[in-house]
């Protein structure tokens, strides 16, 4: 943090949201992975339910989500307490929060591609991998995996974008404390408060163009990107 | 001789399943039955994919599913689902490696089959760098079947390999599969719906129907058999002649088959010289005569006795069951199915036991599943 004070806050706030959004996909490869793998390959009841779950942050104002966050972070919970035990420190206004957050309503931007990649393999492939041999883990890391890389690519860009472009629950569940909690997005609505647009635009253009950037690389990749709210 | 025990009841969505059956063969069982019927879910039920019903399976006394469960990846048993299932991210190489890695230690000294050899007997040379996307549909199933018969299973499970192979391809990979049968000793369980590739493949047929066991036995007796023609339907009835390749007449494009000692003419070159080789014949492509007419009539004249008549009383027609006189091998009972109209049958005052001669036209003669230069 010291060395933050000297940099440009919104070279700050840029890095800041580098960091919140790599830690975020990282953490969705182990989370989300095994969700949307189970969801492809079970028939089970429960399956709308978990999708339904799942897909909730799409459709729900982020105002919603970010509420029910704040009362879940809160050190009166389990976790939020079970947080200040390891950490010191608050969930609620913390990167971890963030992190947290930014997991929750991203998570069905990982799982569904990786769930329509997954169920492209089909089970036969998986049947013949299995007669020739190989076990579970043998087959998910040899043949579902790098037949799904396209898929992985699209849940990994899309997770990534997402997670920087969010706004409205970074700031209910970090307040945008800087170098702390305050990302770019917050870090533009700051600069158009104060009137200074100059600033804004710099921010703002600079969105845009690695948005843009970053959806082109995907789609030149992947002409079969999938995204669904069932 | 091995065993396959097999028994599986149950329901599977609307599906109702009771079969219970020993396959005991080392040869080529054809699993046989229209569509829905039960046989690919048998088929995965044996190779391990089953496992919310009450199923028993055990290969050579060692149990494989019932008292304990041994998962399909352990299990010393090669599959080849419909579809070739290739690795679309390796190619044929690394497919064919992908097997060879994961060779069951206890199933080394099974057999010893090379990867050269089975690259050459399936003629895998030229492609072994290309990956799935790039193969044909027949080339992706001998990659599959390579790739099956590499990981040195002790039997082989094959749900309608052939369905989307062309005839001449076909009865290459037939003729593959019966020497591999032959030199390796590992049986094969073989699903169709094809006639064709039954009377070229089989050395018993089991019929399956609405999930139950219905028969089993020797080809010729089951396709001569009244549940294979009812589930055939006795338009397409039929019979197969089974014999040897005793004369070739190159110069008329002619084979002659000694079935027998009594010998049949046929089109085309279903084998060289000695090999053995089966040919269907028609039930409707047969004329049948109590006396010995005209010999310009058909190139073949056998003779036969009547066994049984069955004459059908909604329709016009009649079918015998014609043994044909066995001049050779007296074990060796060869049956013919004829059709004929009712009004010919009493014209001709036939009965059971009566000799009859048996005309065949070459012309008639089904050549689907021979197999050519």
């Amino acid at each position: 943090m010291e060395v933050f004070s000297l940099l440009n806050p919104d070279i700050v706030a840029l890095i800041l949201t580098l960091k919140l959004a790599l830690t975020t996909c990282v953490c969705l490869a182990f989370i989300g992975t095994p969700i949307a793998y189970f969801l492809a390959f079970s028939s089970g009841k429960l399956n709308p339910i978990i999708e339904s779950i799942i897909t909730l942050p799409l459709v729900l104002p982020p105002t919603v989500i970010g509420f029910y966050l704040i009362v879940f972070f809160s050190p009166d919970t389990m976790l939020g307490n079970f947080f200040i035990l390891v950490t010191g420190e608050q969930l609620i206004f913390s990167f971890y929060g963030l992190v947290f957050a930014s997991i929750i309503y991203s998570l069905p931007f990982w799982v569904q591609p990786l769930q329509s990649s997954f169920e492209k393999v089909g089970v036969k492939t998986i049947q013949t991998a299995n007669t020739l041999g190989a076990g579970h883990f043998d087959t998910f890391f040899n043949i579902i995996l790098p037949l799904c890389r396209r898929g992985l690519l699209t849940s990994f860009i899309l997770s990534f974008a997402h997670t920087m472009g969010e706004f409205g629950i970074v700031l209910m569940v970090g307040g945008g404390i800087h170098g702390k909690t305050k990302v770019l997005a917050i870090s533009i609505y700051d600069h158009v408060e104060q009137l200074s647009f100059g600033k804004a635009h710099y921010l703002a253009g600079g969105m845009l163009l690695l948005s843009f950037i970053i959806l082109l690389t995907l789609y030149i990749s992947n002409k079969n990107i999938s995204m669904r709210v069932k | 001789m091995a065993s396959l025990f097999v028994q599986i009841k149950g329901e599977l969505g609307s599906f109702n399943i009771d079969f219970e059956h020993n396959f005991q063969s080392d040869g080529i069982t054809v699993l046989f039955g229209p569509n829905g019927s039960g046989k690919s879910t048998l088929i995965s039920a044996i190779a391990g994919f089953i496992q919310n019903i009450e199923i028993f399976i055990s290969l050579n006394g060692t149990v494989l599913q019932g008292q304990k469960n041994i998962p399909s990846y352990k299990r010393s048993i090669g599959t080849m689902f419909q579809d070739p299932n290739l690795f679309q991210h390796l190619t044929v190489n690394q497919n064919l490696d992908f097997a060879i890695k994961r060779i069951k230690s206890e199933n080394i000294k099974n057999y010893n089959i090379t990867k050269i050899e089975i690259i050459k007997s399936l003629d895998l040379q030229n492609i072994l760098d290309r990956y799935p996307v790039n193969l044909s549909g027949g080339e992706k199933l001998r990659v599959a079947l390579a790739r099956t018969i590499l990981s040195q299973p002790s039997y082989l499970l094959l749900d309608e390999p052939m369905s989307a192979l062309d005839i001449k391809h076909k009865a290459k990979l037939i003729n593959f599969l019966r020497k591999y049968n032959r030199e390796y000793k590992i049986p094969i369980l073989y699903v169709t719906h094809s006639i064709e590739e039954i009377s070229q493949i089989s050395d018993e047929i089991v019929l399956i129907l609405n999930g139950r066991f219905i028969e089993n036995g020797p080809t010729s007796k089951i396709l001569a058999g009244d549940h294979f023609q009812n589930l055939v339907g006795k338009f397409e009835a039929s019979s197969v002649l089974e014999g040897f390749v005793s004369n070739i007449k190159k110069l008329y494009n002619l084979t002659t088959i000694n079935i027998n000692g009594q010998y049949l003419i046929v089109p085309g070159k279903p084998g060289i010289l000695d090999d053995f080789v089966r040919v269907r014949i028609r039930s409707r492509d047969v004329i049948i005569t109590p006396i010995k007419i005209n010999s310009y009539i058909a190139e073949n004249i056998l003779v036969g006795t009547i066994l049984t008549i069955d004459i059908e009383k909604l329709s016009a027609f009649s079918e015998l069951i014609v043994a044909l006189e066995n001049k050779e091998n007296k074990e060796n009972l060869q049956i013919l199915r004829v059709r004929i109209t009712t009004y010919n049958l009493k014209k001709m005052k036939l009965s059971i036991n009566k000799k009859v001669y048996i005309y065949i036209r070459s012309v008639s003669i089904d050549r689907q599943a021979y197999q050519y230069d």
